[in-house]
């Protein structure tokens, strides 16, 4: 256990509505879901006095966000990034409240990914080769998307462990079919089966396009505030039990080393920090940008052995009565997109038990773990119980 | 016909690797402290941290073996519309084990690619002064 456990809480999460054109600016989408946040919370927008967010360059900022509900905040902040990013704010705010400088603090994904500035291309190659780093080793070969990257790592790590298309099939079908009891899924009313799935053709080897994530406009809201004063708050607060998020590779060109990603070193971290074990974990929500990215996360997250992830995929555990639950709203491959938090939105959910007697409250869940992939370099977690 | 596809920026960290690839020839970086390559350069030692630092060139004799691979068959890129399928592989050099590097494998039928199959170097010449490196399949 480290010295936060238990002592901090998610105690709001909400969301705007999501689709494939949203008509309107970021700001419109962040504050229709920083209002259902605020609202699931049962507090009033004065009550917060930090907010906080993280972006690509294509949304709007925490200050105007605070501005438009009419708070002066204490304190905001929007860092450059994307998956693992909830985490490292999460951590921030802690840090904050922690030392007495605030209170409560709102953190927030706002984004037009499909109507808007799209992660799927439209890149001036001369701009990514400056700015990524060792661009010029991999622009000029045509490697300028991360399922192409990342595609590098899964390729290998199958041939090592042994996972097979089928194995990835798994993750995409599973995910699919917690999006067909979801109505607000991207991907509800349209699910998948195996056989669909093996008869797809790859976009980009391994990968076809059921094992990208997909493209939603759409914003997410989160609260946390103490344990002392998520007691006044209207709903079941989820208690953050221990957390981790760091970059970490050997090499600044993270492609130069398959072998290893950065959640191998957060994995031992969280555990630690939250005082429990992969066996304790009744429910999960892992970073899904890419099919494969979850399987590799089980591995680092001590949910299967080496070598026998697919297999545990292939019992079903990731379904709605597996031994692990995952990304029970569809995760990204089929829920929505907004580097990842969507998937911190349901895992509270689920831990609050706020599905009920539904057939998508996974039951019994008591502890959950979130994991955040920003890439093979940069990966966050937390522990949550309720 | 002008060449389409990007051209490798050359800046003050990787200029020796790509002068040399213009000359048909792989120069790495190599750390004078632990001996380690550095691949891609940079202006410190990943390993060690050491400034130390100075370029082996390996000549136009490069081998190899593929390590991983992914076959695109929608281009990411402007200028890679008529590459398609389009093979890119990390390959793992024979004389130094560590280093891997990223290029297309040329002149291959996506089926014909497998993880430690043996490839060689080859240089495509893009412009009047630059050259790519490739790999190509030894048969
Ligand atoms: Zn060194």
């Amino acid at each position: 256990m480290s010295k936060i456990t238990d002592r901090y809480a998610i105690v709001g999460v909400g969301e705007s509505e999501r689709s494939k054109n949203s008509g309107v600016t970021p700001l419109h989408l962040a504050l229709d879901a920083a209002r259902a946040a605020i609202s699931d919370a049962g507090l009033e927008a004065k009550d917060i006095d930090g907010f906080m967010s993280y972006n690509e360059n294509d949304s709007c900022t925490s200050h105007q966000l605070a501005t438009n509900l009419g708070v002066r905040p204490k304190y905001v902040k929007d860092i450059l990034g994307g998956g693992s990013s909830t985490e490292l704010l999460i951590a921030d705010a802690i840090s904050l409240i922690e030392s007495g400088e605030l209170n409560t603090v709102l953190i927030f994904r706002s984004m037009n990914g499909r109507s808007g500035s799209r992660v799927g291309g439209g890149w001036d190659p001369n701009m990514l080769q400056a700015n990524i780093d060792g661009g010029s080793y991999i622009i000029p070969y045509g490697a300028a998307s991360p399922g192409q990257w990342f595609g590098l790592f899964a390729t290998r790590h199958m041939y090592e462990t042994g996972i097979t298309q089928e194995h990835l099939g798994h993750v995409c079908v599973s995910f699919y079919e917690h999006a067909q009891r979801n109505p607000k899924a991207f991907f509800h009313g349209r699910p998948l089966t195996m056989e669909d799935y093996l008869n797809t053709p790859h976009l980009s080897y391994p990968f076809t396009k059921h094992d990208f994530c997909l493209e939603s406009d759409e914003a997410n809201a989160i609260i946390v505030t103490s344990a002392e004063q998520a007691k006044d708050c209207k709903t079941k607060p989820v208690y953050i039990m221990g957390m981790s998020s760091r970059q970490c590779h050997p090499h600044s060109h993270y492609w130069s080393d398959l072998s290893q990603v950065a959640s191998d070193y957060v994995a031992p971290e969280v555990y630690q920090s939250a005082g429990v074990k992969a066996e304790d974990i009744d429910v999960a929500s892992i970073y899904d940008c890419f099919s494969w990215v979850v399987l590799r996360q089980l591995e680092a997250y001590g949910f299967a052995p080496r070598g026998e992830v697919g297999d545990f995929v292939a019992e079903g555990n990731l379904r709605i009565d597996g031994k692990l639950p995952t990304n029970t709203a569809g995760g990204m491959l089929s829920e929505g997109y907004t580097h990842g938090m969507n998937n911190v939105l349901e895992i509270v959910r689920q831990l609050r038990h706020q599905y009920g007697e539904t057939d998508r409250q996974v039951k019994n869940c008591e502890i959950g773990i979130c994991t955040g992939w920003a890439g093979p370099d940069i990966a966050g977690a937390m522990i949550l119980r309720n | 016909m002008t060449y389409q596809k990007p051209i490798p920026l050359k800046n003050i960290d990787n200029a020796p690797y790509w002068d040399a690839a213009d000359h048909h020839e792989m120069k790495l970086q190599k750390c004078n402290d632990c001996s380690n390559y550095n691949h891609p350069p940079g202006p410190g030692c990943s390993k060690c941290g050491s400034t130390n630092l100075s370029w082996k060139n390996f000549g136009s004799d490069v081998k190899g073996k593929v390590y991983s691979y992914i076959i695109s068959y929608r281009p990411f890129l402007p200028g890679f519309q008529n590459d398609i399928p389009l093979v890119i592989a990390q390959v793992e050099l024979d004389n130094a084990k560590d280093v891997r590097i990223i290029a297309n494998i040329i002149d291959c039928e996506p089926d014909k690619v497998e993880i430690g199959k043996s490839v060689r170097m080859v240089w495509e010449d893009i412009t009047d002064d630059r050259a790519l490196p490739q790999w190509k399949i030894n048969e």
